[in-house]
């Protein structure tokens, strides 16, 4: 999910440059309110970290190859948003400088997909799931649902920038946000199983490391906790009505193919063996409504998955156990 | 975990690694502006950039396969992305879209690895810090860099504690959990850790500036 130079316009990273550079600067100034001291090496542990976890791989079931974490929200849970956000930015600096995972440029869109929307948008869904739920049940349920719709919303937002850079080219945006709206709902259940499992494993071991707002924090994240859970919804739901929604560019592409149909149709069948289409399996006569439908009904089926997991952990680790953790700990 | 690991060739003493690092982080900045601003139409001024750019690494004597190890690791999403999506609209409007999106790729990644090749990352933090990154970014950057070889190595010791007492797979959901403790563990050990160091800090009258000898 790294950006690379030259993806993205140079106007658009400028943008995104500038709301990340906004976003980080903001978060460094709560921080800043409460002890800043402390943060550096707490913030700065938690971006090795994340680092290091981003190199334990997971195994993709039944798949020859394996994902990992990517901790934006993780990071949120235990620091609280504004220095999880912050660890985020410095995670991808490193990456960028020294892995070349991630371009120069691109450097504030990065930010903007995983620190900021990971982790203070991932931030407001789980406190205001918390809000409901309360107890470490709240924060198990909290964290797995806000970590699949934190990876979901990233997704959308690359879409958008990269439509917003690519206007002119003519690509195919709907097929963009169809790609991306498929791998990241499975990519976002993977990161909601394994940020679950470890805040579970936190929860039952040393449940007081877990992020507590103060009152002072508080006060913002009760004004504009809401409005910024709405936001963050509205664009992980974007990656699945997006394919929908974009049916009269559809049409206009249709004309515009018609118009100069015998052209391209050579062009197409000589060159490029897939035709017009994404290869997806299911593709057929009829597959433009057929994928577009199966996309959505993913995000539904993602959705409900995201929900039973929920429940899941909520019913299996979120019992007290007093006496065993007790025991844990000193070893 | 070796130090060369994260930045190989930086250490070395030729006359790119002596060069001052605020013109050096400019030089870069300036090449990966050009690779994304010059239109690609204008194809003949990025072959010059890629010629500076490979002229630039070999008077800094980073090895070629090293430079295509890298580029190769990038590659695949950056293509994937450049000639998958524009792909369904035939190939032939699609391709110098995709072939822009290829070359400045290729070109700012070179620009990078010069630069993080060539300055070790404690003087390249000291001159973004020169250049206006704020105190703060850059103590936490510091604070990072030191203790990824600390965690790193605690990770492998772990993994090396598990495979030692692990003899089968026992299906991926096992595979699953374990790593999913492991990192909770790490995740407990780096926070106490990160605890004493803060005391140790504060007993040696840390004032939220890092100091670094030139």
């Amino acid at each position: 999910m790294h950006i690379a130079d030259g993806i993205l316009s140079t106007d658009v990273c400028v943008a995104a440059g500038a709301a990340a550079g906004g976003a980080l600067a903001l978060s460094w100034r709560n921080l800043a309110a409460t002890a800043r001291l402390r943060t550096v090496p707490l913030t700065g542990m938690m971006a090795s970290l994340v680092f290091a976890a981003q190199m334990v791989n997971f195994p993709l079931f039944g798949l020859p190859a394996s994902g990992h974490i990517l901790g934006g929200l993780l990071a949120a849970v235990m620091l609280g948003p504004w220095a999880g956000c912050l660890a985020l930015a410095l995670v991808l600096f490193v990456q960028m400088a020294l892995f070349s995972d991630g371009g120069w440029l691109a450097y504030g869109a990065n930010v903007l997909n995983m620190g900021v929307v990971g982790s203070l948008g991932g931030y407001v869904v789980y406190a205001s799931i918390r809000r409901f739920v309360g107890g470490p049940r709240g924060v198990l349920v909290g964290s797995v649902i806000a970590a699949w719709v934190s990876v979901l919303a990233g997704a959308s937002l690359f879409c958008i920038e990269f439509a917003a850079s690519h206007l002119a080219d003519g690509f195919n945006m709907p097929r963009v946000f169809l790609l991306m709206a498929a791998y990241h709902s499975l990519i976002g259940v993977g990161e909601a199983l394994i940020t679950g499992m470890i805040v579970s494993c936190v929860l039952t071991q040393r449940p007081e490391l877990i992020y507590a707002p103060d009152d002072s924090s508080a006060s913002w994240l009760g004004a504009g906790r809401f409005a910024g859970a709405g936001l963050v919804l509205a664009l992980a739901v974007a990656a699945f009505l997006a394919p929908f929604a974009s049916d009269a560019a559809d049409g206009l592409e249709t004309v515009a193919q018609a118009a100069q149909f015998d052209q391209l149709a050579q062009e197409s069948s000589g060159l490029n063996p897939f035709g017009y289409s994404v290869p997806l399996p299911w593709s057929g006569d009829r597959a433009g409504f057929w994928s577009k439908a199966s996309i959505s009904l993913a995000g539904v089926l993602g959705t409900l998955v995201v929900f039973v997991m929920a429940h899941l952990f909520a019913r299996l680790f979120a019992k007290p156990r007093g006496a065993a953790a007790e025991g844990n700990h000193v070893a | 975990m070796s130090p060369e690991f994260l930045d190989r060739f930086s250490r070395g003493n030729t006359i790119c690694h002596r060069l001052p690092v605020r013109l050096k982080i400019v030089l870069t900045l300036a090449a990966i502006l050009a690779a994304a601003l010059i239109p690609i139409s204008a194809w003949p001024v990025h072959g010059c950039l890629a010629c500076v750019l490979f002229a630039a690494h070999s008077v800094a004597e980073i090895p070629v396969a090293y430079l295509v190890r890298r580029v190769g690791f990038v590659m695949p999403l950056v293509c994937g992305l450049a000639f998958a999506v524009p792909l369904g609209d035939g190939l032939a409007n699609a391709l110098p879209a995709a072939a822009a999106i290829a070359v400045r790729s290729v070109l700012s990644l070179l620009a990078g690895l010069w630069l993080v090749n060539v300055t070790p990352f404690d003087r390249l933090l000291a001159g973004l810090q020169r250049c206006g990154m704020p105190r703060g970014i850059a103590a936490m950057l510091a604070f990072m860099y030191r203790y990824t070889f600390v965690v790193f190595d605690e990770l492998a010791k772990m993994r090396a504690a598990r495979r030692a007492r692990t003899f089968s797979s026992r299906g991926a959901w096992r595979e699953w959990s374990a790593a999913a403790q492991l990192l909770g563990r790490l995740l407990i050990r780096s926070l106490d850790r990160a605890e004493r160091i803060h005391s140790a800090m504060c007993a040696r009258g840390w004032d939220g500036r890092i100091r670094a000898l030139e």
